[in-house]
């Protein structure tokens, strides 16, 4: 089974270079995380993906339109059907017969715990219930590839408990999963992360390689660190020690995702390409995410 | 207080679809008025036919404007002549005797004039009204107000129906999906196409029931004429839809054409009363010429032929309008280069978590 | 800084509220103290913002009481407070500095000045901005007045890590300067930077208190296994809220021996052990 993914892609908006050199594997089976703020590249990346946007460069392997599955950001889901009629158009838009129908959106209802608002308006359901709508027809037909753009910001923890359980078992069906979020706590349950700024990638490889390459130390301490880079975390603060030497009145740490992303991010600030300014002339910035 | 009137100031100056039509509204309002609106028709078309035609054509007044004169024609010419809106007024002369004046009753406001002109020549015979003898308003209102709700549902409900589609994201949801770009947009279409033409049917019942306006001629052309407007009125809805991000802005974007519509295209002031710098404007409009093949096939009985002219403007008119709307639809959902969709704008009356991903984007 | 001997800024007491048949806020009491930030963290329909707006005067309680610097919410206190809806309040078609400028002239205050990158970006239209810039200039322009009591709804949501760390420096700053802050977030990581926490469940609360007093003793299974989807489908169908994380998989609040057996009836072999839950399984298991 060949894995999907894209190699050296390059997109762009105009004159706005959206992704720069952006390679990522997702082999079937498994779930990637791709992560990053907004204005990262996270859609750009998803729609290149899933065909809706045309690379300016490198390449795109993806399955039949048939073969996959797409969930976008912000509600994807007709809000004035209801969660019926909503899997039920899903479904026939990607072929199933009316028997096959009927029994799959019954059993897609009880998977995701919808079956009781089966006739309900779905602009009428909350954005945890809403998404696993979205994700239902998304998997109606059983896809091979499934993309997700941020299904989990902004919605409620136990929903965003429920979702990821939904995408763990479609991986475990065998479908190679790509999900877009800005939660690190969420991409440390993936396979793959890839962490994107500004288009480009900063980190990429399993959660546990993206640790292992973090260079320098990364130290906690109760007050703000004095001469290093230093955010705060909880009640506490961190600090990034290029040289690998710990500051007076710090101890070295186990980093996770987060401080991993923060460090890079570090680093791409200070001279890494694209400059060392946070943010470009704010009347560029499209709204590529 | 004056901090809001300051910052609402800020925000409507950057509204340009707004400004636009605070501005242009009131111009078009102002040139409809000085130069289009006029009940007046100064100069009537007809035609003389029968032996004596050049004679009489010269002695008549000049409000009748001669375009022929053809002695070898009889009343049967004449009246032709008039149900094809070749001329207004038909002349026919004998040997001996009064000529007899034949005026399209269809033809209101010319109709009128010529009466009331007559009416002062007592030398000159009564003239006969065709069509509509008893000059009724209605009879050529209601099949130019057919034009109108064809309009509204052809525009209007087009432009919302893929517009809301793309307020509330989901035209990212149907391009991922294995549809075309054309299974999409007739998809969506057909149930407006429907109703649309079920509203046709309902006002033509009520206006040959109700209001005694006569259906003389062919339903097929007529038939033909209406979905052949559809398609321009669908047309420009799409194209509004394709370049409109709200609703708001869809409907203020199938206002701004829609007046210009009704108000230069025939349907309340007459074409020939405009002044001839106001007059090419309803030359460009479908509406213009769906008004006359309604009035045409309904009220004079128009064969097919004679309503070429008007038909061929609305086929070429939905070529075009119809095939733009399509080109750029299918730039919409099909893979481009271009602008990603900007992130939905959520008004009030959306839940929380509605909010929060509009928050989040 | 100990704020027991102060009137709390905002307080709820008992509140109640209904909306016909439906008790979205049941009996809730809440308070904010001078100096201390708050979190609120509950599922949506919990009655979250059901209650923030009943702390801010926007809906009536159906029972009990609700103050605000001591009194009833009422128009005259409202310039003391800063509030950032999640949707942030800014008008898009407006630059930075003009949004900044109406809420100076709304609140009375004098305004302020903006730096570093909001300073580049003051005469930018609010739409052509990314949203981590949005979120900082909306926390400018509600911080401008100085109020004394901010309440934030979803502050950071959707913002890269590095970024939701310097909103957070900035959250906690203010309340270092004496303001009390009550901040609303699914992000349950972020629970981690609030004093104390206060959990909505069904329009009650489910628990409060630190992070460290609310998940107390909790535990989860852990289960580590090569063919991670047997073992997940097995419990899974099974009914336990399993999630995966990484390759390992979690379910809290069951018991080791359960698990294990019914991953070795399903012949999956597996190592099982107890850990400490994390804050989010806790969550999950009180607001189910």
């Amino acid at each position: 089974m060949t894995a999907w993914g894209c190699q050296g892609l390059r997109v762009r908006y105009g004159d706005t270079v959206a992704l720069e050199d952006v390679s990522l594997e997702v082999p079937a089976g498994t779930v990637a995380a791709v992560v990053g703020g907004d204005g990262a590249g996270k859609t750009t990346l998803l729609r290149a993906l899933a065909g809706t946007v045309r690379p300016a460069a490198g390449t795109v392997r993806r399955p039949d339109r048939r073969r996959l599955g797409y969930v976008s950001a912000g509600p994807g889901v007709w809000t004035d059907l209801t969660v019926d009629e909503n899997l039920s158009f899903a479904g026939r838009a990607y072929g199933l017969t009316a028997d096959d129908l009927e029994v799959r959106v019954g059993a897609l209802l009880e998977r995701t715990g919808l079956a009781a608002a089966r006739d309900r308006l779905a602009g009428r359901l909350s954005g945890g219930m809403r998404q696993k709508l979205a994700l239902a027809m998304a998997v109606a037909h059983e896809p091979e590839l499934l993309v997700l753009d941020e299904p989990t910001t902004g919605v409620d923890p136990v929903s965003r408990a429920e979702l990821w359980r939904l995408l763990a078992s479609a991986a475990a069906d065998g479908a190679a999963v790509v999900v877009a979020t800005t939660y690190l706590d969420e991409a440390e349950r993936a396979a793959t992360v890839l962490v994107l700024d500004r288009g480009r990638a900063l980190l990429a490889g399993t959660p546990d390689e993206v640790l292992a390459a973090t260079p320098g130390l990364v130290v906690e301490g109760a007050a703000r660190p004095e001469g290093v880079p230093s955010w705060r975390r909880g009640a506490r603060w961190r600090a990034w020690s290029p040289d690998g030497s710990a500051p007076p009145g710090t101890t070295p740490v186990a980093i996770d995702l987060e401080d991993a992303a923060i460090v890079a991010q570090l680093r791409h600030d200070r001279g890494g390409p694209g400059g060392s300014r946070r943010g470009g002339p704010p009347a560029n910035r499209g709204r590529a995410a | 207080m004056w901090a809001m009137a300051m910052k609402e100031f800020r925000q409507m100056r950057r509204d340009r679809r707004t400004l636009a039509m605070m501005i242009l509204l009131p111009v078009l309002l102002l040139v409809v008025f000085g130069y289009a609106a006029s009940f007046d028709v100064d100069r009537v078309k007809t035609v003389v036919v029968g032996p004596r035609a050049g004679q009489v054509a010269a002695a008549l007044p000049g409000r009748l404007d001669v375009v022929r004169v053809a002695p070898a024609e009889g009343r049967r010419q004449a009246v032709e002549a008039l149900r094809d809106a070749d001329a207004a007024v038909a002349v026919v002369t004998s040997e001996t005797g009064q000529p007899q004046v034949l005026v399209d009753g269809a033809d209101l406001f010319s109709a009128r004039s010529v009466v009331t002109e007559l009416k002062g020549r007592p030398a000159l015979p009564a003239p006969e009204v065709l069509f509509n003898p008893g000059l009724e308003t209605s009879a050529i209102m209601v099949p130019g107000l057919m034009g109108v709700v064809l309009v509204f549902v052809g525009t209007i409900a087009t432009a919302l129906g893929v517009v809301r589609e793309r307020q509330s994201g989901t035209l990212e949801q149907l391009a991922v999906m294995p549809f075309r770009a054309r299974d999409v947009l007739f998809g969506k279409l057909l149930p407006y196409l429907g109703v649309a033409v079920v509203d046709l049917a309902v006002i033509v019942a009520v206006g040959v029931l109700v209001f005694d306006v006569p259906f003389r001629g062919s339903p097929l052309v007529f038939a033909l004429g209406a979905v052949l407007f559809l398609f321009v009125t669908v047309g420009i809805g799409v194209l509004i839809s394709t370049v409109s991000e709200t609703q708001g802005q869809a409907i203020q974007l199938a206002i701004m054409t829609m007046l210009p519509q009704i108000l230069l295209s025939g349907l309340i002031f007459p074409l020939q009363a405009m002044a001839a710098g106001v007059r090419w404007i309803g030359y460009l409009l479908p509406l213009t010429y769906f008004v006359q093949v309604a009035r045409g096939v309904m009220v004079r009985g128009a064969p097919f032929e004679a309503l070429a002219f008007p038909l061929a403007m609305l086929a070429v008119l939905g070529a075009v309008v119809f095939g733009l709307s399509v080109a750029r639809f299918h730039r919409d959902l099909a893979p481009s280069g271009r602008h990603a969709d900007r992130g939905s704008a959520t008004d009030a009356g959306q839940d929380e978590a509605a909010r929060v991903q509009a928050g989040a984007r | 800084m100990s704020p027991a001997t102060r009137e709390p800024l905002a307080a709820a007491i008992a509140a109640t509220r209904r909306f016909g048949d439906l008790t979205v806020v049941d009996a809730v009491d809440l308070t904010v103290a001078a100096g201390e930030v708050v979190g609120l963290i509950g599922a949506n329909g919990a009655g979250k913002t059901t209650l923030i707006r009943m702390l801010l005067g926007l809906l009536a309680p159906s029972g009990g009481q609700v103050r605000l610097f001591g009194e009833p919410p009422s128009r005259r206190t409202r310039a003391r407070l800063g509030y950032l809806p999640q949707s942030l309040g800014l008008y898009e078609d407006l630059t930075v500095a003009e949004n900044l400028a109406f809420s100076a002239a709304a609140y009375g205050s004098a305004g302020a000045t903006l730096e570093g990158e909001l300073a580049e970006a003051r005469d930018a239209l609010v739409r052509d901005l990314p949203l981590g810039l949005r979120r900082r200039a909306a926390f400018a322009i509600a911080l401008a007045h100085h109020p004394d009591l901010l309440v934030l709804d979803e502050p950071t949501s959707g913002v890269d890590p590095l970024a939701r760390a310097r909103l957070w420096e900035t959250i906690r700053y203010s309340a270092e300067q004496g303001a009390g802050v009550l901040v609303t977030t699914h992000h349950l990581a972020e629970a981690s930077q609030c004093d104390r926490l206060v959990v909505l469940a069904a329009g009650r609360v489910a628990a409060a208190g630190t992070l460290a007093e609310i998940v107390g003793d909790a535990t989860a299974v852990e289960v580590r296994t090569p063919t991670w989807e047997a073992a997940f489908t097995t419990l899974d169908l099974a009914g336990l809220p399993v999630s995966l994380v990484g390759r390992t998989l979690r379910v809290p609040g069951a018991d080791p021996a359960t698990v294990d057996r019914l991953l070795s009836d399903a012949g999956v072999t597996a190592e099982v052990a107890r850990v400490p839950a994390s804050f989010e399984e806790t969550f999950v298991v009180l607001a189910a």
